[in-house]
């Protein structure tokens, strides 16, 4: 089944892809540039089209989020081209990638965070549950409460490690500690008391915390901080949570606190998370999805069958360390 | 490397001829400081200290100083001194001595000397040319000590042989009266020769080369931080020093010594009378005050602050957060720029011609607030926007991936981070404003030196009525006074002499301390409350 084609974007002709037979051009590619046009790749990666089928990845139940020929421009930057997903509910899914792919791109186009930057235009559909997110008339507010996110860097708010937690939902409305509401008699102290507590202890931080909920919150460590995030995102009681590499800033120890917690969440949560850390995808996720450099989905399935037996050659080099 | 030099990782401990260059430094400090207190006249120049004559005794320092430096150099250069020093002193000292001695030659040759313009010319460049030569072309250590000793040694020289003497003037000439007199001239040749030599004896110290010229950095920049803390010091010491005898003139203290005052309708009389700060100026008045002058003041800050921190914080959340950063914004920036660099009179007069007609067209109180008001907004709106711009944007990022909306996480994120900054910036504009003559002067001024009775009472000042506008305030209609206009108008139009005032210079010092005691608390409340929205963003 070897044979050339022009691929759609850039009319650069390629080989189609062996998965296992053509470690001659897997080797060879860094090296002689070959007869074959370079596709967008970065030094050592083999050159290959991506195939549809690599990205089907069959589940049981409905899917939780689906994502159809998505493409996200920032200017004139394509960063990302033509994804298609299926995320499965109650389950952990890793992106992984080498830097610049797109995965963090993607990431935040499923709570639309790129709404937020002015030069990232977005095509295609995101589907929550059947409901599309980009229409006209869709209430971010709601959407972002159902689609929790924790970002790279810790960035918990200058406030109390309380506050921080109860932010999300008193600014909803969801619970109300104002002065009017204690003149009232109407305050929800006991319900945010009870809300602190819930959120800390899913986070696994309750036990660490517990004495000093009034303190500031940039007073705790790195991986504490994380985690205070991770319980200030379950506040808003999301059915999503979505993760942008929450363990790159931390040590070992921390990072180890994290991926445990990123399994506990997966029996209620949908937890789609970033990272660059490829035996951490290997650990934590069920399945797992590649992107490679250009914005490409190359390869989605079950997590074993991705690391134990790509379909894709680049996939292969990649998850072997031969590039990114 | 032709010019590497072999290091010693360890210096050994402090040697005789350290502790004499470190002894050099230390005198050269002494000296400095001596020459500032003899130019603000805190030791006269012809009195004798000890038994001799303060300028004998500055001028016999200069050559001890000057002598040691340059002893120091010779020693270091024939080998008596261990020290690391480069092959030259380095460009930018031998530029500044070359230009020193070119300016000493000159004056040397022209008023010493009594030559013609073409001897102080080739003077100058002799003197200059040497001095360049001397300091260029010798080792380091030469180089940097010989020509600021030389120079130090000679102005002690000329200082110990009376050619600049006690009642020595040099008058230029003009057409102007102008002529520089020894009681400055002496004060300021002495800090600059003691400033130069302490920078040389300082690199000995440091044993020249790489830790010599830090040493000698080192040491022009402490004396420069400590002669400009000294200098604000002295100010307000000044103040302080002639205001105090008229401020508590006539203070008593004890159990229903002070006037009555009404408080939630208890009545009672004060324990304590100080008639500078609770009475005004009338004709049976023991002793004169200041009350409705500091009820001006204070009623104006507060009314500018009311006006201006609301619109000024607005503007800079909308400029900041909700409008696109482009031509808009860049204009905004500069126009409120430039109106912070107004000079207040064109405030003041914006003041008259445009608040004043509007406002029952007198002036008023009100018509001063919102002059000050309008003079403070810039800068609420500058400081306000760069704290913002401050914040991070990843609490922006994490408010909304919360689902939170964008002015909820104005209010409750971005605009409690940026407080500190913007406090600051309100600090900053109130010690101006607070000071302001010229805008008050056009606004708001009243009589010059009020009578108690003329104390501003915004408060106590409101009436409501059952028919419209339902609230009025004669107070805010009328015109007061102020500190800074009360100051003015006592000082340069004389005008307490015709005001039965008593003590008049007492008086106006006392005022000139109650003002800068009044901006002194606005300072403090503002910096306690910077402090407090500090301390509840910071993890300690």
């Amino acid at each position: 089944m070897s044979e050339t084609r022009q691929t759609a974007d850039d009319g650069q002709t390629t080989t189609d892809g062996q998965t296992t037979t053509d470690s001659e051009l897997a080797g060879g590619a860094s090296a002689s540039p070959g007869t074959d046009q370079p596709l967008e790749v970065t030094s050592g990666e083999t050159r290959e089209r991506t195939r549809e089928e690599w990205v089907e990845h069959e589940f049981e139940g409905d899917a939780k989020l689906s994502v159809s020929d998505l493409d996200v421009y920032y200017g004139d930057d394509h960063a990302l081209k033509g994804v298609s997903m299926e995320i499965p509910e109650n389950s952990v899914t890793a992106l992984i990638g080498p830097s610049g792919c797109g995965k963090s791109t993607f990431l935040r186009c499923l709570n639309r965070m790129n709404d937020r930057i002015k030069a990232a235009r977005i095509d295609g559909s995101v589907r929550l549950e059947g409901e599309e997110i980009y229409q006209e008339g869709v209430n971010l507010v709601e959407l972002r409460k159902r689609v929790g996110m924790v970002f790279q860097s810790p960035n918990p708010f200058p406030k109390s490690i309380a506050d921080n937690i109860s932010y999300g939902p008193r600014k909803h409305g969801d619970l109300d500690t104002g002065l009017l509401a204690n003149l009232l008699g109407r305050s929800d102290d006991d319900a945010v008391d009870e809300l602190v507590e819930r959120s800390l202890r899913q986070a696994a931080l309750w036990d660490e915390v517990n004495d000093r909920l009034d303190d500031n919150a940039l007073g705790l460590s790195g991986g504490q901080q994380q985690r205070l995030c991770i319980a200030r995102a379950l506040a808003t009681d999301p059915e999503v949570l979505l993760m942008d590499e929450p363990a790159s800033a931390l040590d070992p120890i921390a990072t180890s606190k994290i991926e445990d917690l990123v399994h506990d969440l997966a029996e209620e949560y949908t937890v789609v998370i970033v990272t660059h850390n490829m035996q951490q995808a290997a650990r934590i996720s069920d399945q797992t999805a590649v992107f490679l450099t250009g914005g490409e989905l190359v390869e989605y399935g079950d997590t074993d069958q991705v690391f134990e037996d790509p379909q894709s050659q680049r996939v292969e080099d990649y998850i072997s360390g031969k590039f990114g | 490397m032709a010019s590497a030099t072999d290091t010693a990782l360890v210096s050994e401990d402090t040697s005789e001829t350290e502790a004499v260059a470190a002894g050099a430094v230390g005198l050269a400090a002494v000296l400095f400081a001596l020459s500032l207190a003899s130019a603000f006249e805190l030791v006269t120049i012809t009195d004798p200290v000890a038994g001799v004559p303060v300028v004998a005794l500055l001028g016999g320092l200069l050559v001890l100083l000057g002598l040691a430096v340059v002893g120091f150099g010779v020693g270091s250069r024939l080998g008596y001194v261990a020290t690391n020093p480069r092959p030259t002193a380095g460009l930018v000292a031998s530029v500044t001595f070359a230009l020193i001695w070119f300016v000493v030659g000159g004056l040397v040759a022209s008023q010493t000397l009594g030559l013609g313009t073409a001897g102080w010319v080739v003077a100058s460049l002799l003197s200059g040319g040497v001095a360049f030569a001397a300091s260029a072309l010798p080792r380091e250590d030469i180089g940097s000590t010989l020509p600021a000793g030389a120079l130090a040694a000679f102005a002690g020289v000329v200082f110990l042989t009376g050619v600049i003497g006690p009642s020595w003037v040099w008058d230029l000439g003009w057409e102007q009266q102008a002529s520089f007199n020894a009681e400055f001239t002496i004060p300021v040749l002495t800090a600059f020769c003691s400033l130069l030599v302490g920078w040389a004896a300082a690199k000995a110290y440091g044993g020249f080369g790489a830790r010599g010229r830090h040493v000698g950095a080192y040491v022009l920049v402490y004396l420069n931080a400590i002669s400009i803390i000294a200098l604000l010091f002295l100010l307000v010491a000044f103040t302080v020093l002639k205001g105090l005898p008229g401020l508590f003139k006539g203070l008593a203290l004890g159990a229903g010594a002070g006037p009555e005052v009404t408080l939630v309708g208890v009545t009672f009389s004060l324990p304590v009378s100080w008639p500078f700060v609770m009475n005004g100026v009338a004709l049976l008045n023991d002793v004169n005050g200041v009350l409705p002058a500091i009820a001006g003041t204070i009623w104006l800050v507060v009314g500018a602050v009311l006006f201006a921190v609301p619109l000024g914080v607005g503007a800079a959340v909308f400029i900041t957060e909700y409008a696109d950063r482009g031509r808009f914004t860049q204009v905004v920036e500069i126009a409120t720029n430039g109106l912070w660099s107004t000079p207040s009179i064109v405030f003041g007069l914006f003041g008259l011609a445009f608040l004043v007609p509007r406002l029952g067209n007198r002036k008023s109180l009100l018509a001063g607030m919102l002059t000050l008001g309008f003079m403070l907004l810039p800068l609420v709106v500058i400081t306000s926007r760069e704290s913002m711009l401050a914040v991070p944007d990843e609490y922006r990022d994490a408010s909304a991936a919360l689902g939170v909306t964008k002015w909820q996480t104005v209010r409750s994120i971005v605009l409690p981070a940026a407080l500190p900054g913007i406090v600051t910036g309100i600090i900053l504009g109130v010690g101006r404003i607070a000071g302001e003559t010229a805008p008050i002067l056009l606004t708001m001024s009243g009589s010059v030196a009020p009578p108690g009775s003329q104390t501003v009472d915004v408060v106590g000042g409101f009436q409501f009525s059952l028919s419209p506008p339902f609230v009025t305030n004669p107070e805010l209609m009328r015109a007061t006074s102020a500190l800074p206009y009360q100051l003015y108008s006592l000082i340069t139009a004389g005008v307490g002499e015709s005001s039965n005032i008593s003590a008049i210079d007492e008086f106006r010092w006392a005022t000139a301390l109650i003002l800068l005691v009044v901006v002194l608390g606005f300072y403090a409340i503002g910096i306690a409350t910077r402090y407090y929205f500090r301390s509840k963003l910071q993890h300690e």
